[in-house]
């Protein structure tokens, strides 16, 4: 059998070793380094992309149910509103927090915000409806400090400040994106349904009838992009294409 | 990325320019003038009982026709449809001239598939697989079947599936091959293949004639050979009552004049003349017997049992065959068309039924 030793570093080595390491607790004994946050009373200060609570805006909303279809955990049902239109409804009993759905959808009805604690009596208060996700939550707030984990290259440091940080995102920002707009790529084989004009928000698509024909035309400078008669063409004939 | 590449990127935005984008449409003519185009199908096609259930309307019908019990239908129609016209655009019984006869043939042969088991000689499935191998289509549309023998459509993508042993074999109940297709044409890359009856064959030369998207996408058509075929409520209801016990029957046939049902156990064996009684109305008024439309069609009769009968017409098929000889993945004979000739002229005579 083989003995491991250790190898020996050498006395000026060990002791430069021990000297750090006093060095450290004595300094721990002056000012304690925490890295626990003294929750409730305390709260981390969240990114901004913080994956929490979802909020929605309905007249943002274009009803192109890519939320519903995106969601790995099937947790998004879309419901009927009065106003005849579907809006989402988000199952938190379900919901993995992805964000997917906030990543999907074209004109950001859905944002996030930080909450990350909403508390539940039974599962099916969970499953958050419509007109709920249209205001925060009710959230009791009892912090006073804000604490902040600063990670540099060598260490952690946690920044203790008399704050209270707001939980919700200011407005989100455009992305920069290449504006696209809708073009039919094989005319003969529309079938004249009308889905596409029915479902366009923005009236790009226009369509008349004269002496058997039907003329179909989408209008470039109306058309915002969105894709959503892409996606509901009978016969898969549109595409988004660089404007 | 290097500013480079961003300023290649940028050329290539600026380049693609759009221009508007208009098309047209032709509006297809309403026998009914103040009707909505589904009431009109409905009254030429439907109330007449000519429909063929082939479903091609239902295929591209955004709107939602369907089947309901033994016929095709709207539920909601007065609501729901769109009145956009394509259902008459492509029904082949709008403005029916029925097909008949042995159609163009540049061959007439026997086949066996060395590979597959199948109805008769399995040459169908053959011709499906080959041509996908090929790379001539990247998805066969087969009609396959659950327990009850209900039909069940089935994308065939890989000659491995052919495992599940129902897809092959005929089954003398209607199929919803064509809304299939449509799905079908939407996922595939290279192309489809599909195999039907001679109402689902004329179903898709439609859907070609009308609509490029078909032209373009659907790249092998093999018909088969038909007299009839069956609702599934009335067949299962008919058999049932002959005492066929479903969960032990392995294959159906119609041979010289005979329905045979064979079970694990036992066979139950009429007269095909007996299924007159459940004849659907749409099949009654049916004249093709060949599928004259198909690019190659396949039957039993024509040629000596365990073979497959294959009236070849167009190129492609042609071309499959060929593939298959090459590879040794069938034998080969010769097939006797006389032996059609009685079909033929018995489905020919249905066109009388269509003056009644
Ligand atoms: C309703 C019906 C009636 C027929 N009547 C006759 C006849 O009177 N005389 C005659 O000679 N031949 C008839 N045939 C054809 C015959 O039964 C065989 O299908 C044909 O010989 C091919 O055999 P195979 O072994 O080469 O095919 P297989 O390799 O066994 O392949 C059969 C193919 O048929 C498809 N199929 C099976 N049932 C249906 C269905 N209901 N609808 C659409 N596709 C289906 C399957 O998906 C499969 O692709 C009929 C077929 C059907 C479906
Ligand atoms: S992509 Fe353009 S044309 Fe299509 S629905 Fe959106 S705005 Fe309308
Ligand atoms: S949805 Fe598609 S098929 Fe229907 S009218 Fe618009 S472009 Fe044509
Ligand atoms: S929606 Fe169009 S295809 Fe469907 S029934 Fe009406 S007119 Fe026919
Ligand atoms: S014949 Fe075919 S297309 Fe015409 S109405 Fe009947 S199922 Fe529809
Ligand atoms: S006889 Fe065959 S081809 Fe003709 S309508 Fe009936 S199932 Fe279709």
């Amino acid at each position: 059998m083989k003995k491991v030793t250790v190898q020996d570093q050498g006395l000026v080595e060990k002791t430069k070793c021990h000297a750090a390491a006093i060095g450290v607790a004595m300094k721990e004994s002056v000012y304690p380094l925490t890295a626990t946050v003294q929750y409730p009373r305390q709260r981390k200060k969240m990114p901004d992309n913080f994956r929490g609570y979802i909020l929605f805006d309905p007249d943002k909303c274009i009803n192109c149910w890519e939320c519903a279809f995106i969601c790995p955990a099937n947790a998004i049902r879309m419901k009927e509103a009065p106003n005849k239109k579907y809006y989402p409804t988000i199952d938190y009993g379900k919901c993995i927090f992805c964000h997917f759905c906030i990543d999907s959808c074209t004109d950001s009805a859905l944002r996030t915000t930080k909450i990350h604690d909403v508390a539940y009596k039974d599962m099916d208060e969970m499953v958050t409806l419509t007109e709920e996700m249209i205001e925060p939550p009710e959230i009791v707030r009892e912090d006073t400090k804000l604490v902040e984990y600063l990670i540099d290259d060598k260490d952690l440091q946690i920044k203790k400040t008399r704050e209270v940080d707001s939980l919700f995102m200011d407005e989100v920002p455009p992305s920069v994106e290449i504006p696209v707009v809708s073009q039919c790529i094989d005319g003969a084989s529309c079938i004249g349904c009308h889905v596409c004009e029915y479902v366009c928000g923005s009236g790009a698509i226009s369509s008349s009838i004269a002496n058997g024909v039907m003329n179909m035309a989408i209008d470039t400078d109306n058309c915002t992009g969105c894709g959503l008669c892409v996606k509901e063409c009978t016969m898969q004939i549109l595409k988004l294409v660089r404007k | 990325m290097h500013d480079a590449d961003i300023k290649a990127c940028e050329e290539v935005i600026k380049m693609a320019t759009v221009a508007e984008s208009k098309w047209e449409i032709k509006v297809p003519d309403k026998p009914l003038k103040d009707k909505l185009y589904f009431e009109n199908l409905k009254s030429v096609v439907i109330d007449t009982e000519i429909c063929s259930r082939c479903l091609t309307c239902a295929a591209v019908c955004p709107g939602g026709i369907t089947v309901v019990g033994d016929k095709v239908d709207f539920p909601d129609y007065e609501t729901k449809c769109l009145d956009c016209g394509a259902c008459v655009r492509v029904c082949p019984r709008f403005v029916y001239e029925p097909l008949s006869g042995m159609g163009s043939s540049t061959a007439f042969i026997a086949g066996r598939s060395n590979r597959f088991a199948g109805q008769d000689g399995a040459m169908v499935t053959e011709l499906i697989v080959s041509a996908m191998e090929m790379g001539i289509i990247d998805r066969g549309l087969f009609a396959g079947r659950n327990e009850n023998w209900e039909t069940e459509m089935f994308h065939v993508r890989d000659p491995e599936q052919l495992a599940i042993t129902t897809l092959s074999g005929t089954k003398y109940t209607f199929a919803d091959v064509l809304p299939e297709l449509k799905k079908a044409v939407k996922f595939t890359q290279n192309g489809v293949g599909v195999v039907g009856t001679p109402c689902i064959v004329s179903g898709v030369r439609k859907l070609q004639q009308e609509y490029p998207i078909f032209r373009e996408k659907v790249k092998l058509v093999v018909g088969l050979f038909c007299t009839e075929n069956f609702h599934y409520s009335a067949i299962s209801q008919y058999l049932r009552d002959k005492g066929v016990d479903f969960s032990k029957l392995v294959k159906t046939d119609i041979t010289m004049g005979k329905f045979i049902a064979t079970m694990t156990d036992s066979e139950v064996k009429f007269k095909v003349k007996a299924l007159e009684e459940i004849l659907p109305s749409g099949c009654n008024v049916c004249c093709d017997f060949t599928a004259v439309e198909a690019d190659a069609s396949v039957g039993s009769v024509g040629s000596v049992p365990g073979f497959s009968t294959i009236s070849v017409r167009e190129a492609i098929a042609v071309k499959i065959l060929d593939y298959i000889k090459e590879k040794g993945y069938a034998e080969f004979g010769e097939g006797d068309p006389g032996q059609l000739g009685f079909l033929v002229g018995h489905k020919k005579k249905r066109a009388e039924n269509l003056k009644k």
